[in-house]
């Protein structure tokens, strides 16, 4: 088919469908270049010249703030306090090891999405490319850049040693994932699942419903690698299949059983630890409920339907905080348990409940696009209702939304500042924290919150950077 | 054999159908059984939070709301403590407004002007413009707001109120701005005795500025002049309004800021809290950060050809945005930038941090006071809910609209 109408690419924040035009980007000579940007008429050379000084004076004053006048010692004595703020300090070896174990499942992550991209090139017959160093720098930078400032204020070669041993780690399993065949990809997925699990259940603890979380990647990668063996009879294989994955579920209960060691309680991770652990928590909930959410919104059912869309719609019109003061005061008093829930898992609930109508409405924009023959074909060949959907219809629709879910997802991760509110000590509660001291009342305040808000940004930044190229990658819109 | 003889096509109608196989049943069949259980589950839970609450001698009703509120609101005097639990929600309510109201201004000014300097010829332009979305729309409203309310405010660099900072109006004796850590005093128009005529002439003044633009906009489609209509209206408009004034003797007179003796308070004018200016300017940029990207967006989404057409017919680079880019570019961009206004509007109630007293803060207040908090939020809620839905249905209806009109 000739591809005669433009590219158009989709804005994943505001749903607005953009005609890409191809510019062709030519180097010009520095004076040509000049000329061309800056000084083409005469009301843009003033612009320039105006802007110019401004930027520099700008610039100097930031600059001048940054290296000599700002106060960072609230920072800098306190840099353990904005990381994990008041969690127990004889505990710490566990969250060296989860940031070791979570840079493993990275690593891992990445490396597996290499391999299935070499696999997916090999399968339509191009080349795989590799980007160049200087742009992964670039994409990163954000990242880089806070993990230099944070290296920067420190005053031990703790810190050091844990990043260089932790990328080592993630690099390790890079260089193995990526290798692996295209085929096994899966098993890697699985893995990273089981190491997020695990990385989370060092510092939580393994005891109660662990084993099932822990037991259902495993489980599954076990599952499929038997599922390989094409010498057994299919009816045999499948009842295999089934036992194995049921005995890895019964080993690791007995497992937990056994053990059952109790880490630290979740209401004491504090800090920018709890910032990103309760937006992980809450992405990893919010997806499954709101693509069901999004199935329910576009089911045949009338009763399915309404029923979705009130929830959706209710959530969608209330603030986050309204939620949050909820998990505060009482979403406790919905369950039928004497022994009240952490804050922290009342927090996140809503959370969760918060932004799966956001994924929803998100993944029902996905579902939307994709066009109608699509499902008619799959109910031509006899595919059943539920394979339709399955196989035919949500690939194509959350491949089309990827962006705007990280987008989605960004903003969870920003709205976890709110935590604040209801008295967590995250980033911000852990600067209440630092400003309470003695030494500290009302000294550095914009320093601690510059920093704060570039820790927020750096991570932010860095995602959105992530779902751009991601967008470009998949090609969305290009069809 | 090369005859090949048509099976007659089995008869479906007498072939019965298991029941459980039947699509017809199985959808009635899976709808009961989904409203089943999720009637089922809320009913637990509104079980368990009624025996949870009974269990704590918590009140289940909204008796409260009629009871006084028993405190004060801060920089609010005119309050009074022993005002209903509904006059608290009706003060909330207001202030969540003021506030959303004036950061809407501010985003879509700030918005409007980012999104175009985006698309700037000129590189340092767009580069600067770039560098403003990026960094506001990356670090939470929260923190913007708590940096504004403390690091400007606070514990910024305006003196205390005894010390205000105060500049006086061009030379008079009057001061126009009151400017201290906490409070700003502004100018403000106070109502004389005179100003119920007045606000007849008022109306009047619309009424007239309406049927000018009418009439202008017909004697254009009549004739072809240029109708004007804007500036014809806003002129009758003010002509009008500024003769009524003058006429009565003077509607309002002006009202100046003044530190009072103690150095408390600002006295007479309008005053202005740190957390009414930290939420609003805080949120109105933030939120700019967003509309610049949905005016973006809207501009590359209008089709080259109008550009090339209207450079085609010799309009400047003014009326090629005003009269062709810009019109197509809202129609694009308004469902978008409502959404971000709703936004806004829901996000005021981050203006707890900076205790400044909208609806959610007063209510986190009132449930600290204890109020039933189950109540208390859904009221809470409720508000939100009612605000956002009645947007939602304008927007839908609109919507509609343009798609009628668009083929």
């Amino acid at each position: 088919m000739a591809t005669e109408t433009p590219f158009t690419h989709i804005d994943p924040d505001t749903g607005i469908a953009i005609p890409e035009v191809d510019v062709p980007s030519q180097k010009l000579p520095p004076g040509e270049w000049l000329r061309k940007n800056l000084f083409n008429n005469w009301y843009n050379s003033l612009i320039t010249v105006l802007l110019t000084i401004g930027v520099a004076y700008v610039s100097w004053r930031v600059l001048r703030f940054v290296f000599v006048t700002a106060k960072w010692e609230p920072v800098r004595e306190n840099l353990t306090l904005i990381n994990i703020g008041t969690y127990p300090r004889d505990e710490q070896w566990r969250v060296v090891a989860q940031v070791l174990i979570w840079s493993g499942a990275a690593g891992l992550g990445i490396g597996a999405a290499v391999a299935g991209a070499k696999f997916r090139a090999l399968q339509a017959g191009m080349e795989y490319v590799v980007d160049p160093a200087l742009a992964k720098v670039k994409r990163y930078s954000g990242l880089l850049l806070l993990g230099l400032v944070f290296l920067g204020f420190t005053k031990t070669f703790g810190p050091l040693i844990l990043t260089v041993v932790s990328l080592a780690v993630a690099y390790a399993l890079y260089w193995v994932a990526s290798r692996v065949a295209g085929h096994n990809v899966g098993l890697l997925w699985a893995g990273v699942a089981a190491l997020m699990v695990f990385g989370f259940q060092i510092v939580s603890g393994f005891f109660g419903m662990g084993w099932l979380w822990m037991g259902v990647p495993i489980a599954a990668a076990v599952y499929s690698v038997i599922g390989r063996n094409e010498t057994i009879e299919p009816r045999r294989l499948r009842l295999i299949q089934i036992g194995a994955a049921l005995g890895v579920l019964v080993v690791l209960f007995v497992v937990y059983l056994v053990v059952d060691s109790v880490g630290v309680e979740w209401d004491e991770w504090e800090g920018f630890h709890l910032n990103l652990l309760a937006a992980a928590i809450a992405i990893a909930l919010s997806f499954p409920l709101g693509l069901l959410l999004a199935l329910g919104r576009r089911s045949s059912f009338p009763a399915l339907r309404i029923m979705s869309t009130t929830y959706i719609e209710i959530i969608r019109g209330v603030p986050l905080i309204s939620l949050l003061l909820m998990a505060q005061f009482f979403i406790g008093f919905f369950l039928d348990t004497r022994t009240p829930l952490s804050l922290f898992t009342r927090a996140t609930a809503a959370m969760t409940l918060f932004t799966a109508a956001y994924v929803a409405e998100i993944v029902r924009g996905g579902l939307q696009a994709v066009p109608k023959g699509q499902t008619e074909a799959g109910n031509s060949v006899g595919m059943a209702p539920w394979s339709v959907t399955r196989l035919i219809v949500l690939p194509q629709a959350l491949r089309a939304v990827i962006p705007a879910m990280v987008g989605q997802f960004i903003s969870l991760f920003k709205d976890t500042s709110l935590l604040l509110i209801i008295g967590k000590i995250e980033i911000l509660g852990a600067r209440e924290i630092i400003h309470g001291q003695e030494a500290y009342r009302g000294f550095g305040i914009a320093e601690t919150l510059v920093f704060a808000a570039f820790a927020f940004w750096a991570v932010s930044f860095t995602m959105s950077r992530e779902s751009q190229r991601l967008e470009r990658k998949l090609g969305v819109g290009e069809r | 054999m090369s005859q090949t003889t048509l099976e007659p096509p089995p008869d479906v109608e007498s072939e019965q159908i298991a029941w459980y196989r039947n699509v017809e049943t199985l959808r009635i069949v899976g709808q009961v059984a989904a409203v089943v259980l999720v009637v089922g589950l809320l009913f637990w839970l509104f079980n368990n939070l009624l025996t949870n609450l009974n269990r704590l001698n918590i009140n289940t009703d909204f008796g409260f709301l009629s009871r006084p509120t028993n405190f004060q609101i801060s920089f609010d005097e005119g309050f009074d403590p022993r005002s209903s639990v509904w006059q608290m929600v009706l003060v909330g309510i207001k202030n969540t407004f003021l506030a959303g109201i004036v950061g809407i201004i501010i985003a879509s000014i700030v918005g409007l002007v980012i999104g175009i300097a985006r698309l700037s010829s000129n590189w340092l332009v767009s580069r600067l413009a770039t560098i403003y979305v990026e960094a506001f729309r990356n670090i939470p409203p929260l923190v913007i707001i708590i940096f504004f309310g403390f690091a400007i405010f606070t514990f910024g660099p305006f003196p205390v109120l005894e010390e205000a900072t105060q500049i006086s109006w061009f030379g008079s004796d009057n001061t126009a701005l009151v400017l201290s850590n906490r409070v700003w005093g502004v100018p403000s128009l106070i109502a004389e005795d005179n100003v119920g005529i007045f606000w007849a002439i008022f109306v009047f003044a619309i009424v007239a500025a309406v049927g000018v633009a009418i009439y202008r906009t017909r004697l254009s489609d009549r004739t072809g002049v240029l109708h004007h209509r804007v500036r014809w209206a806003l002129g009758t408009f003010a002509i009008i309004a500024l003769a009524g004034h003058f006429i009565v003797g003077g509607a309002f007179s002006a009202s100046w800021p003044v530190v009072s003796e103690n150095g408390r308070r600002i006295d007479n004018g309008f005053v202005l809290n740190f957390g009414y200016i930290s939420t609003t300017v805080a949120l109105g940029l933030y939120t700019a950060s967003h509309v610049a990207e949905i005016i973006r967006g809207s501009i590359l989404a209008v089709p080259k050809g109008q550009s090339e057409a209207a450079n085609a017919i010799a309009l400047r680079a003014f009326q090629r945005y005003r009269y062709i880019v810009l019109p197509q570019a809202l129609r694009i961009a308004l469902p978008p930038t409502i959404n971000q206004y709703l936004n806004l509007i829901k996000n005021t109630s981050l203006g707890i941090a900076v205790s400044y007293a909208e609806i959610t803060l007063l209510t986190k207040t009132s449930i600290g006071n204890g109020r039933p908090a189950p109540q208390s939020i859904a009221v809470l809620m409720a508000v939100y809910l009612l605000f956002s839905l009645t947007i939602s249905f304008l927007l839908n209806i609109y919507n509609r609209r343009i798609q009628l009109v668009e083929r």
